[in-house]
């Protein structure tokens, strides 16, 4: 089972998607990272038809609205250890059940709210009005908590004694601890058949934080509700990388939305050197990530086929860390995806540029003989490359390239997988030394004739 | 009570800090004012590591608001109510808000930082508080940092040293510190926001940043800065940095301005021979020293004479000066 954790720090830019969203509560983050990857459409189509909901909600009401329920969710603390206890039996201390008052009186003014604009059980919130009397026998509805006077009259009168004679106090207070300790086993008594939904309760208002933050999150950066694709094919219209356009936009330049469509037959992408091919496997990639684990989609339109595993296969800088060769690092992580291949499972597979770091012959004969090993397996397979390959079975995308000196990210589709010569046009207008291009090309000239 | 916070600060183990906070405490109207009491969180002091004592519990009035630690919370001799769990973590647990519901005794160990102890103040501000009292920490000032607290009360004594003249010269020394004057109004506008660097305001009234990246470094050039009117440091201020200012003679007129006293690192020899020069040093920020008091027992039995102490201690700094012991006893 995948988490979202584990997957956060790909170099497909999860990270940045996380940073941007706006959570209310350090609990509720902890559970998105837990929360794990959807595999099945019906989950998928459930999550986001929750999302949606929170959308409609964000459009319709006022932000002081918004920032009224946002300040209640502020509070939502992790209290996993004291509902533990409780479903052990422990007698809880006072601080414990100040902390499940909290939660409960949280999470009914969390469901007021929400109920007022039309939410009530968009995300289900267990009623805990029993849980609240329990512990505010004076009916205050307020989140503070000792163990009030009314729970024992013989309590009352020791601190009113207390009160009147502080001299006496240390040993007043000894009698009264007693007295405390057996209210708190009858608290914890009624409260512990209540452990599960209080449980609940915490979990719906992480759930409610995550989805706020989501629905906040397409709103600002423009993303798409996706639909799940039935025939196994993926088709993205305007796909954008989040990340990349944001740093672009900071220089004042602005991104060049792709189209994009890649079904079961193996799909070959080619083109010139900054075309943006590593950008669109990142996108890719990103995007099924987001998909799985529901968020907004960084597309105009997006349908996109489920999968059981994701691999994205990038030459990372990672490897030098546990010491093998890049080309090592890169020949064990395709590995591992010919090896999920040979599983009943549905995969997709996105490899950068493979065997990009080795000599073009055995190059070649190892990108063509993976394109010839995985087709026909149950996988999506999206791979870039520079070398001039037999595409086979494959379907063949290219970067338009460079147009009139500016650059169109573009992909068309073309016949075969003939890789474009633009590697030395593109460097000249990098303004690299003149006298290393011209030698090059000098060379490519002569080795022609 | 015109400050919405006090802070007491000791200048040495055994100056009295925690018999000042129980005199002030007492003394507090609880009746008319909503007061609350944290101590910044000396983290595990329970126990005094040079005498092996129990660290004195507070004793705290009905009504009284606190913070302390949950491991302290637990231990409390009180009746009271819960009303915050904070999230941040301290490593006596997390810190705990509560109002006294009868009097009685606490072990008080608050935020552990001065911006996690400012953010509770500024939660209990919020929530209606009129007065926080911060029991700060021994011989560290930043819980008194007028970046914090609006007021202070300083404990000293024969702990802090036990020869007389030394005594009342090193505590004038700190007082002349935490009552340095305030800068002019443009000139804080101009250098709050700058947290760091060393930094100069030219007779124009620009504001330039000097090379070096705090007082502390060894290459520091004055070049350049004969209009010099105010040069500021963000950070520490130490003997060198104070030597070099006090011999470089196109800064004879400028006036010297760090944040508040607590960025002073300076021996009393050092300052006096600057003042001698002609030298000025001013704050953007001041907290308003109450009172001061003493302690003349020290904790190896050396005993000064009250009378003499508190009547030398209060001609050198021109404030009213306190043994709080012998006042209770008469």
């Amino acid at each position: 089972m995948v988490q979202l954790k584990n997957v956060i720090e790909s170099p497909c830019g999860l990270r940045f998607m996380l940073d941007e969203l706006e959570l209310q509560s350090g609990f509720a983050r902890r559970w998105l990272l837990d929360s794990p990857m959807m595999t099945r459409a019906e989950e998928i189509d459930a999550c986001y038809s929750v999302l949606r909901r929170f959308v409609e909600f964000v459009d319709q009401v006022d932000n002081t609205y918004i920032n009224t329920l946002c300040h209640k969710l502020c509070g939502l603390k992790d209290i996993r250890t004291t509902i533990k206890n409780l479903k052990q039996g422990a007698v809880l201390d006072d601080i414990e059940l100040f902390e499940v008052k909290h939660l409960a009186i949280l999470a009914a003014d969390v469901a007021r709210l929400l109920g007022q604009h039309g939410m009530d059980g968009v995300v289900e919130i267990p009623v805990l009005d029993e849980v609240i009397t329990i512990l505010d026998p004076d009916g205050m509805k307020i989140a503070t908590f000792y163990i009030y006077d009314s729970y024992c009259d013989q309590l009352r009168d020791l601190r009113v004694q207390m009160r009147q004679h502080p001299e006496q106090q240390d040993e007043l207070l000894l009698q009264a601890s007693e007295l405390e300790e057996d209210v708190r086993k009858d608290l914890s008594r009624q409260l512990h058949p209540f452990a599960t939904a209080i449980e609940q309760a915490q979990l719906a208002l992480a759930r409610i934080d995550v989805n706020l933050a989501k629905a906040m999150q397409m709103r600002q950066l423009g993303l798409a509700f996706p639909v799940v694709s039935q025939d196994g094919t993926s088709r993205y219209a305007a796909m954008f990388h989040p990340q990349v356009k944001a740093a672009l936009a900071a220089q004042g330049k602005e991104f060049q939305p792709v189209d994009m469509e890649f079904g079961q037959q193996p799909t070959l992408i080619t083109g010139a050197n900054m075309g943006g091919k590593t950008v669109v496997l990142k996108t890719l990639t990103l995007c099924q990530w987001l998909f799985q684990f529901g968020f907004g989609i960084p597309a105009a339109t997006a349908q996109i086929a489920v999968r059981d595993e994701i691999y994205f296969c990038i030459g990372d800088e990672q490897s030098v860390e546990k010491g093998l060769s890049s080309f090592a690092a890169e020949m064990k992580n395709i590995d591992a995806v010919i090896k999920a291949s040979r599983e009943n499972k549905k995969l997709l597979a996105l490899i950068d540029e493979p065997a990009r770091t080795t000599n073009p012959t055995e190059g070649s004969a190892l990108v063509t003989a993976l394109l010839r090993v995985l087709a026909g397996k149950d996988m999506s397979l999206v791979m870039t490359t520079h070398y001039d390959i037999e595409p086979g079975q494959a379907r063949c995308l290219r970067v338009r390239g460079l147009e009139n000196g500016t650059m169109d990210y573009r992909l068309v589709e073309v016949q075969d997988g003939e890789v474009p010569h633009e590697a030395l046009n593109i460097a000249q207008s990098l303004g690299i030394d003149s006298e290393w291009i011209n030698t090059a090309r000098a060379l490519l000239e002569s080795s022609s004739q | 009570m015109r400050y919405d916070s006090l802070s007491i600060v000791g200048l040495e183990k055994n100056t009295g800090k925690t018999e000042c906070l129980k005199y002030v405490l007492d003394r507090l109207p609880v009746q008319s004012k909503r007061i609350a009491v944290t101590s910044i969180g000396i983290d595990g002091e329970t126990i005094d590591q040079v005498t092996r004592t129990q660290k004195p519990e507070i004793v705290l009035r009905e009504g009284m608001y606190f913070g302390t630690s949950e491991m302290h919370y637990r231990q409390r001799r009180l009746v009271s109510e819960l009303i915050d769990v904070s999230d941040e973590n301290t490593s006596l647990g997390r810190v705990v808000t509560a109002r006294a519901l009868t009097g009685g005794k606490i072990l008080l160990s608050g935020p552990s930082s001065a911006s996690s102890l400012k953010r509770w103040m500024d939660e209990m501000h919020r929530s209606g508080i009129e007065l926080v009292v911060i029991d700060g920490a021994l011989s560290r000032m930043s819980s008194a940092s007028p970046a914090v607290s609006q007021s202070m009360i300083l404990a000293t004594g024969a702990a802090y040293s036990a020869n007389m003249n030394t005594l009342v010269s090193k505590t004038a020394h700190i007082v002349e510190l935490v009552n340095l004057d305030l800068t002019s109004d443009e000139n804080i506008k101009k250098l709050m926001p700058l947290d760091k660097g060393v930094w100069f305001i030219d007779k124009q009234g620009c504001l330039n940043g000097l090379d070096a990246v705090t007082s502390l470094s060894r290459d520091i050039h004055f070049e350049g800065m004969e209009d010099c009117e105010n040069l500021y440091v963000a950070g520490a201020l130490v003997d060198g940095f104070l030597e070099k200012v006090r011999k470089n003679k196109s800064l004879k007129q400028a006036e010297l301005v760090v944040r508040d006293f607590t960025k002073v690192f300076v021996t009393p020899q050092q300052f006096r021979l600057f003042l001698k020069g002609g030298g000025r040093l001013h704050v953007l920020q001041r907290s308003k020293l109450l009172a001061v008091t003493v302690n003349p027992t020290s904790p190896s039995g050396y005993v000064l004479d009250s009378d003499t102490l508190c009547g030398r201690l209060s001609e050198a700094i021109g404030l009213p000066v306190y043994d709080l012991l012998k006042n209770n006893q008469q």
